[in-house]
C-alpha cells in the first residue's frame, strides 16, 4: 500500500512538470503580451497626445517605454524597449535596454556608443526567439517618437559565455569594430529552452529617418 | 494508515461528500484549485531559481 501512494507520487511530480513546461511555455507569453500591449498602447497613447511639440531627448518618458523595435527578420511586429533588463521588466515581453554592468548609449542621445538590448528567448513573450534567424545585412528598425533608427546587422555571435560582458563595450571589439560608431546589440540566451549561452546580434546604424504625419514606415519594414 | 490498497487519491475520493456525480464536480473543483495555486505562486516563484530563463550577459 506504501508503494501505491508512492506511485501516486511519482505520477503527480511528473504532471506537476509537465504544467510547468505548459507554465513556462504558454501561459507566460500570455501574461507577458498582456502587459506588453498595454504598455505599448500606453507609449502610442502618450506620442499622440504629443505634449506639446516637444521632441528631442528631453521629452523622452522612459518609465513606459521609449520606443519599439522592429525586426522583420523576426517575424514578431513590433517589440517595446524599455529601461533596464531586470527579470522584473524582461518578464512584461518587451525588450529592456541595459544598464547594468554596460549602460547601453540610447540612440536617441545622438552619441556614439552601443544600445544594448536583451529579451527573452522562450516564455515570458519569447520576443527574441528568432535571433537566430537574423543574419548580415538584415535591418533592426528602432522607432521613437519622432525618428526612425534604421540599423543593419553586420556580425553574429551565435554562442558565447554568459559572462562576456565586453560584447556590449560601446565599441563592441568582438564584432570587428575599431572605431566608436552608433551600434545596436541584442542579446538573449541559447540554446533555445536553456540559459547556457548567450546570442549575440550586433548591427550598426545607416540612417535616420524623421516620422512623419502618417508614420510612414521606412523601407525597410514594408 | 487508513490509505487502503488504493493509494492517496482512493482515499480523497472516499472521503468526498455526496454521490459519484458530486464527488467528480468537487474533484475537478479541486484540481483545478491546485493548477491555479500552481500557476499563480508556485511556479512564479520557482522558476527564477531554474536555469532556463537568464538572457542578459553579466559579471555575477
Amino acid at each position: 500500500m506504501t508503494v501505491s501512494v508512492l506511485g501516486e507520487l511519482l505520477i503527480t511530480a511528473g504532471l506537476v512538470l509537465g504544467l510547468f513546461v505548459v507554465y513556462s511555455l504558454w501561459w507566460t507569453n500570455v501574461i507577458a503580451d498582456r502587459a506588453a500591449n498595454r504598455q505599448a498602447d500606453k507609449v502610442r497613447d502618450h506620442w499622440a497626445q504629443g505634449d506639446g511639440g516637444t521632441g528631442g531627448p528631453g521629452a523622452l518618458d522612459t518609465k513606459d517605454g521609449i520606443g519599439f523595435l522592429h525586426v522583420p527578420a523576426m517575424k514578431n511586429g513590433e517589440v517595446l524597449v524599455e529601461k533596464g533588463t531586470s527579470t522584473k521588466v524582461l518578464n512584461d515581453g518587451v525588450a529592456g535596454y541595459y544598464t547594468d554592468p554596460v549602460k547601453a548609449v540610447l540612440p536617441t542621445s545622438g552619441k556614439e556608443g552601443n544600445f544594448s538590448l536583451a529579451a527573452h528567448r522562450d516564455g515570458h513573450g519569447a520576443k527574441f526567439h528568432n535571433i537566430d534567424k537574423l543574419k548580415k545585412g538584415d535591418p533592426i528598425v528602432f522607432e521613437t517618437k519622432d525618428k526612425w533608427y534604421v540599423y543593419k546587422v553586420y556580425a553574429v555571435l551565435p554562442e558565447t559565455s554568459k559572462y562576456n560582458v565586453d560584447v556590449l563595450a560601446q565599441v563592441p571589439k568582438e564584432s570587428g569594430k575599431k572605431k566608436p560608431g552608433h551600434y545596436i546589440t541584442l542579446t538573449t540566451c541559447t540554446p533555445v529552452f536553456t540559459s547556457r549561452y548567450r546570442y549575440v546580434v550586433w548591427g550598426e546604424l545607416v540612417r535616420v529617418d524623421q516620422v512623419d504625419s502618417e508614420r510612414t514606415e521606412p523601407a525597410e519594414l514594408r | 494508515m487508513g490509505y487502503g490498497r488504493d493509494g492517496m487519491y482512493g482515499w480523497i475520493w472516499r472521503h468526498l461528500p455526496g454521490n459519484a456525480w458530486i464527488k467528480a464536480l468537487t474533484s475537478i473543483v479541486l484540481v483545478l484549485a491546485v493548477v491555479y495555486v500552481l500557476f499563480q505562486y508556485v511556479f512564479p516563484w520557482a522558476e527564477p531559481l531554474l536555469p532556463f530563463n537568464d538572457v542578459t550577459v553579466d559579471n555575477s
